[in-house]
C-alpha cells in the first residue's frame, strides 16, 4: 500500500502532446481510474507511472520515493496488460514463476507462492496447463496472478477487461475490486468503460486531450461534473444552452428553470451563457403541461425495467427521459406532456 | 459449381504434382533400393555408408548445411532485430539492399571469394602491403578443401531467407511481451534470451530448414570452389557413368531423406509453438529513435552487411575488368575487353537467350498454377484445402538435386519424360521449364495467397452479383487486385529459375541448350582467360537479376510472406 503521487507530468511524442502538465494524488489502498475517450492520454499516464515511458517533464513519486527515473521492476508496481502479454511459450506456471525467478527467490518458495497467487485469481492446480487450453477469462486470471505473486505495492492495469465478453466483465469487475482490497494493494485502472469505472472506483479521473478535467468519487462525478464533457462522457445527459440569470436561474429558449451550480463558489453573472445539464431519470413526464418545460414525445422505446422518450420542445430542441419500473406507457402523439423535475437535478455548466 | 471448379482444379494440380514432382522423386528412391535381381535391398545404401569417400562426403555436406545455417543465423538475427526495434537513417533503403545478396548467383561470388580470400587473393596482398603479413608465408583464408569458403558464400548469399523470416516472426511478438518481462524485472539481456528468443523461434525455425537444405544440398558453389568431397558434387561427378552405377541415387536418396526429415522436424516444432492463442496484439511496435550517434551505428550495421555480402560480387565485377588480377589489392591493369570477348564466345549470347526462354516460360506456368492453387486455398471451402497447401509448399524442402536427378533418369530413352527431350534430339527446353516452374512454385502461390487473403471477397461477390461469370470476375476485378502481388511472386520466381543451378547442370548436355548458368560454369573450366570470361557473363546476370529483385521488393510490400513454409 504506497501513495503514488504525479507531479506536473508532460509527455511528447514528437509534435504531439499526450499528456500536458498533469499532476494526481492517489491515496494508499485506493483503486483509482483514469477514464476517458480513445487518445485522451490514459494510457500514457499509466505507463509513466509503471516507468514504461519516461515523461518529457515531471516527478512521479511512490510514497516519499521519487520514482521518476528508476526503472520499472524497482517500483514494486506491477502491470497487468490489456492483451494480458501472456509468454505463449510457458505454461500457466512458468508464467507466474516468471518474475519470482528474475528476483532469485528460492526455488521451494517459487512453488508455494504460485500455488498461492493461482488460489488468489481462483485458479487451483492449473500450474501445468498450457495458454492454448485456457479460456480468454482463464488467461486474464492468469496475467493478474503474474502481477500478484511479485507482492507488488501497486497494481497497474490497462483496460483489463476489454477482451472478455460482456458476462464475464461483469464478474471480473468484482474480482479485481476483491483482489485489490485484500492484497492491500494502490489500485490505478484505465479504462474507456464508464459502467466499470463507476461500479468499481473509490476515486477517479477523467481525462480529456491529455489534461485531467475532474477527480472525485463515482457519485460526485456523476452528480456535479465540472463541465459538459464530463456530464456527456459519464453517463447520459441532456444539454440545454442558456443565459444566465439573477439567483441561480437561467433562461432557456422555452423557460426559466432553476439550476445548481456545479463548482460551490462559482455564481455566473446576469447574461452570461451557461450550459444545463438534466439527467434523463432526473425528469418525470406529467400530463399538466404546467410544468418546468413541455413539449410532445416523437418517439418511445420500451425496455422492460425501463422506459425512455424522446421529447422534442417548443424550440425544436429534443430531451431524452428514461422512467423507471414504467406504469403508464404513454404513445408518441402531438399531445403536449410536460417535464418535471428539482432545481437540485439542473446543473449549472460553463459554456 | 464453386466447388465443382476447386476440386478440378485440385485435381489437375494433384496430377501436375504427382507426375512432375512426386514421381521422379519416387524413381530415386527406386534406384536407389531397388536391383533387378534382388528386388528391394539396402545394400547400394549400405555400401554408401561403408565407403570412406562417400560418407566423407554426406558428412561434409551435413557440417556445410549446418555451418551456413548457423552463420547466417549469426547475421541474420541481429540485422532482423535492430531492424525491428529501431529507427535510423536510410533504414527504409537499407532494408532492401540487404535482401540483395538472396538473388546474386553464388556460384558466381565464389568466384570472387576465391579472388579475395585465396592464398593469391587480394585480402593477403593487402595485409603484406600494410606489413601485417610475411609474403613467404600467406595465409590460407578458406581452409583446407575450401569448406570455409563455401560455408562463408552460402551464408552471405542465404541470410536474407532467415531475416525476413525472423523479421516476420517478430512483428507478431505483442510488445507487451518484453514490457511485462522489464514489469516483473527481467534485465534486457535476459529478456532477448527469455522472451524474444523463444517467440522467434517458429521464423528461426522455418527460415532455418530452407537454409539448411539449401546448402545442404548446394552443387554450384563447391564446385567452383573445387570442393569435390561432398555428396552434391561427387553425386555430379558420378552421373557420367549413370546407367550401370546405381551409388549417385542411394547418395540423392540419403539427402532426400535428410531434407525430409528436417522440414518434418521444423514443421513439428511450427506446429509445436502456441502462438496462435494469445489476443491479437492491441499495441503496435514502436521503433525507438536512437541517440544521434547510435543510430548511426544501427546505419553502418546494416551497410557493413550488405557490403560484406555483396564483396563476393564486387570481386566478381573487378575481375570481370581486370586484365590481370594476381596477387594485388587490385587490378593494375583495367580493361573492357572481356566484355567484348565474352559476347563473341559461342556459349554467351544463346545461353543468354536460352535462359530467357527457359526462365519466363516458367515464371509462365508458376503465375497460372499458383493463382489458381491460391484460389482454391483461399476462396474455396473444399476439403482437400490443406492438403494442396501443404503439397504445393513441398519443392522448398526437397533439394533441386533431387528432382534433377529424378528428371535425367525419366528422360533416357524408354523413359516416360523421353517425349519430353523430343527424342533423340535430347533437347532439355521442356525438361528444364517444368524442373524451374516445379521448384519455383512455392514463391508464386504463397503471394498470390498473401494477395487474395488482403482482398476482400465481397469484391469479388459484388462484380458476381452485378452478372459478371467466375471468369469475367476473375480478370476484371481479382486479377487487378492481385496484380502487385503476382508480378512480386513471378520476378522472384524468374530471378530464381534464371540462377538455378543442379537441373541446369545435370539437365543441359549440349551447348547449344545451356542456360546462363551452365555456361558460366564452362567458361570457369577452360583455360587462359575463362575467368574473366565467366565473371563478365556473371556480371551480364548480376545486373539483370538486381533489376528484378528491387522490382519485387518495391511491388511486394509484404517480404515476410514470401519464404514462409
Amino acid at each position: 500500500m504506497e501513495e503514488i503521487r504525479a507531479a506536473g507530468i508532460t509527455k511528447q511524442f514528437g509534435d504531439v502532446t499526450a499528456l500536458n502538465n498533469v499532476s494526481l494524488e492517489i491515496a494508499p489502498g485506493e483503486l483509482f481510474f483514469l477514464l476517458g475517450g480513445s487518445g485522451c492520454g490514459k494510457t500514457t499516464l499509466l505507463r509513466c507511472i509503471a516507468g514504461l515511458e519516461a515523461p518529457t517533464k515531471g516527478k512521479i513519486f511512490f510514497g516519499e520515493r521519487d520514482v521518476t527515473a528508476l526503472p520499472t521492476h524497482k517500483r514494486e508496481a506491477a502491470m497487468v496488460f490489456q492483451s494480458y502479454a501472456l509468454w505463449p511459450h510457458m505454461t500457466v506456471g512458468q508464467n507466474i514463476a516468471f518474475g519470482l525467478e528474475e528476483r532469485k527467490v528460492d526455488k521451494k518458495d517459487i512453488q508455494c507462492r504460485v500455488e498461492e497467487a493461482l488460489a488468489m485469481v481462483k485458479l487451483e492446480g492449473f500450474a501445468k496447463r498450457g495458454l492454448d487450453q485456457m479460456s480468454g477469462g482463464q488467461q486474464q486470471r492468469v496475467s493478474l496472478a503474474r502481477a500478484l505473486v511479485v507482492r507488488p505495492k501497486c497494481l497497474l492495469l490497462d483496460e483489463p477487461l476489454s477482451n472478455l465478453d460482456a458476462q464475464l466483465r461483469l464478474e471480473m469487475r468484482s474480482e479485481i475490486r476483491r483482489i485489490v482490497k485484500e492484497n492491500d494493494l494502490t489500485g490505478v485502472y484505465v479504462t474507456h468503460d464508464q459502467a466499470e469505472a463507476l461500479s468499481m472506483a473509490d476515486r477517479m479521473a477523467v481525462m480529456d486531450q491529455g489534461v485531467v478535467v475532474q477527480v472525485g468519487p463515482p457519485e460526485e462525478i456523476y452528480r456535479q461534473p465540472v463541465s459538459s464533457y464530463v456530464a456527456g462522457f459519464i453517463g447520459e445527459t441532456n444539454l440545454l444552452k442558456g443565459t444566465a440569470n439573477e439567483n441561480n436561474l437561467v433562461n432557456t429558449a422555452t423557460a426559466t428553470l432553476t439550476a445548481t451550480p456545479s463548482v460551490t463558489d462559482w455564481d455566473p453573472a446576469p447574461g452570461v451563457e451557461v450550459i444545463l445539464s438534466i439527467r434523463p431519470e432526473a425528469v418525470k413526464i406529467v400530463n399538466s403541461t404546467q410544468a418546468d418545460l413541455s413539449g410532445k414525445i416523437i418517439e418511445r422505446i420500451y425496455l422492460g425495467s425501463i422506459i425512455q422518450y424522446t421529447v422534442e420542445l417548443g424550440d425544436g430542441s429534443v430531451m431524452q427521459v428514461t422512467e423507471q419500473n414504467p406504469k403508464i406507457i404513454r404513445s408518441p402523439g402531438e399531445e403536449l406532456v410536460g417535464l418535471q423535475f428539482s432545481g437540485q437535478d439542473v446543473t449549472l455548466l460553463a459554456r | 459449381m464453386n466447388k465443382r471448379a476447386a476440386y478440378s482444379l485440385t485435381a489437375c494440380v494433384t496430377i501436375f504434382f504427382a507426375v512432375f514432382f512426386l514421381y521422379p522423386a519416387v524413381i530415386v528412391l527406386k534406384e536407389a533400393f531397388y536391383s533387378s535381381e534382388d528386388g528391394f535391398t539396402l545394400s547400394f545404401v549400405g555400401e554408401v555408408f561403408k565407403n570412406p569417400v562417400y560418407t566423407e562426403g554426406l558428412w561434409n555436406a551435413f557440417a556445410l548445411g549446418i555451418s551456413s545455417t548457423l552463420a547466417s543465423l549469426l547475421i541474420a538475427f541481429p540485422l532482423a532485430l535492430v531492424g525491428h526495434r529501431y529507427l535510423f537513417p536510410f533504414k527504409k533503403s537499407l532494408s532492401a539492399l540487404v535482401l540483395i545478396p538472396l538473388v546474386l548467383p553464388p556460384f558466381v561470388g565464389a568466384v570472387g571469394v576465391k579472388q579475395i580470400l585465396g592464398i593469391q587473393g587480394a585480402l593477403n596482398a593487402f595485409l603484406v602491403k600494410l606489413g601485417l603479413m610475411d609474403p613467404t608465408l600467406p595465409m590460407d583464408w578458406l581452409g583446407d578443401g575450401r569448406f570455409w569458403g563455401v560455408v562463408i558464400m552460402n551464408a552471405l548469399h542465404l541470410y536474407p531467407i532467415l531475416y525476413m523470416n525472423i523479421a516476420a516472426s517478430l512483428s507478431n511478438i505483442d510488445p507487451a511481451m518484453e514490457q511485462a518481462a522489464q514489469n516483473l524485472g527481467c534485465p534486457p539481456w535476459r529478456r532477448l534470451m527469455r522472451i524474444t528468443l523463444p517467440l522467434t523461434t517458429p521464423g528461426i525455425f522455418a527460415g532455418g530448414a530452407i537454409v539448411f537444405i539449401w546448402s545442404f544440398t548446394e552443387l554450384g558453389v563447391p564446385l567452383v570452389f573445387d570442393f569435390t568431397r561432398v555428396a552434391p558434387v561427387q553425386v555430379y561427378d558420378g552421373i557420367k557413368d549413370l546407367g550401370d552405377n546405381p551409388f549417385p541415387y542411394a547418395l540423392v536418396a540419403i539427402m532426400l531423406v535428410v531434407s525430409t526429415l528436417v522440414f518434418i522436424i521444423s514443421k513439428a516444432v511450427l506446429g509445436r509453438s502456441k502462438l496462435g492463442t494469445a489476443p491479437r496484439p492491441k499495441g503496435k511496435n514502436v521503433e525507438v529513435r536512437p541517440k544521434r550517434g547510435r543510430a548511426w551505428l544501427c546505419t553502418l550495421f546494416f551497410f557493413l552487411v550488405f557490403f560484406v555480402a555483396s564483396l563476393p560480387h564486387a570481386g566478381v565485377v573487378v575481375l570481370s575488368l581486370a586484365h590481370d588480377w594476381y596477387s594485388t589489392v587490385l587490378p593494375e591493369v583495367w580493361t573492357t575487353e572481356h566484355y567484348r570477348e565474352a559476347l563473341g564466345h559461342p556459349l554467351v549470347v544463346p545461353s543468354i537467350q536460352n535462359s530467357l526462354f527457359y526462365a519466363s516460360a516458367a515464371t509462365l506456368v508458376d503465375l497460372i498454377l499458383g493463382v489458381a492453387i491460391a484460389w482454391v486455398i483461399v476462396r474455396s471451402t473444399i476439403r482437400g484445402r490443406a492438403f494442396l497447401d501443404a503439397l504445393v509448399m513441398l519443392p522448398l524442402a526437397v533439394p533441386g538435386l533431387v528432382l534433377a536427378f529424378g528428371y535425367l533418369a525419366l528422360s533416357q530413352k524408354g523413359e516416360t519424360f523421353y517425349f519430353l527431350v523430343q527424342g533423340a534430339t535430347q533437347n532439355p527446353t521442356w525438361l528444364l521449364v517444368v524442373a524451374y516452374a516445379v521448384r519455383r512454385l512455392p514463391y508464386v502461390v504463397r503471394s498470390a495467397v498473401a494477395g487474395l487473403q488482403q482482398s476482400n471477397l465481397a469484391l469479388e461477390e459484388a462484380a458476381r452479383s452485378l452478372g459478371a461469370t467466375p471468369a469475367r470476375t476473375l480478370r476484371r476485378v481479382s486479377l487487378p487486385l492481385l496484380g502487385a502481388n503476382l508480378i512480386a511472386g513471378g520476378i522472384l520466381a524468374f530471378a530464381f529459375a534464371m540462377l538455378e543451378v543442379s537441373d541446369s547442370l545435370i539437365l543441359a548436355q549440349q551447348s547449344e541448350h545451356f542456360p546462363i548458368t551452365k555456361a558460366i560454369y564452362s567458361l570457369l573450366g577452360m583455360l587462359g582467360n575463362g575467368y574473366e570470361l565467366a565473371s563478365a557473363l556473371g556480371v551480364w546476370a548480376m545486373v539483370f537479376l538486381g533489376i528484378s529483385i528491387i522490382g519485387a521488393v518495391v511491388l511486394g510490400g509484404k517480404k515476410g510472406g514470401l519464404f514462409r513454409m
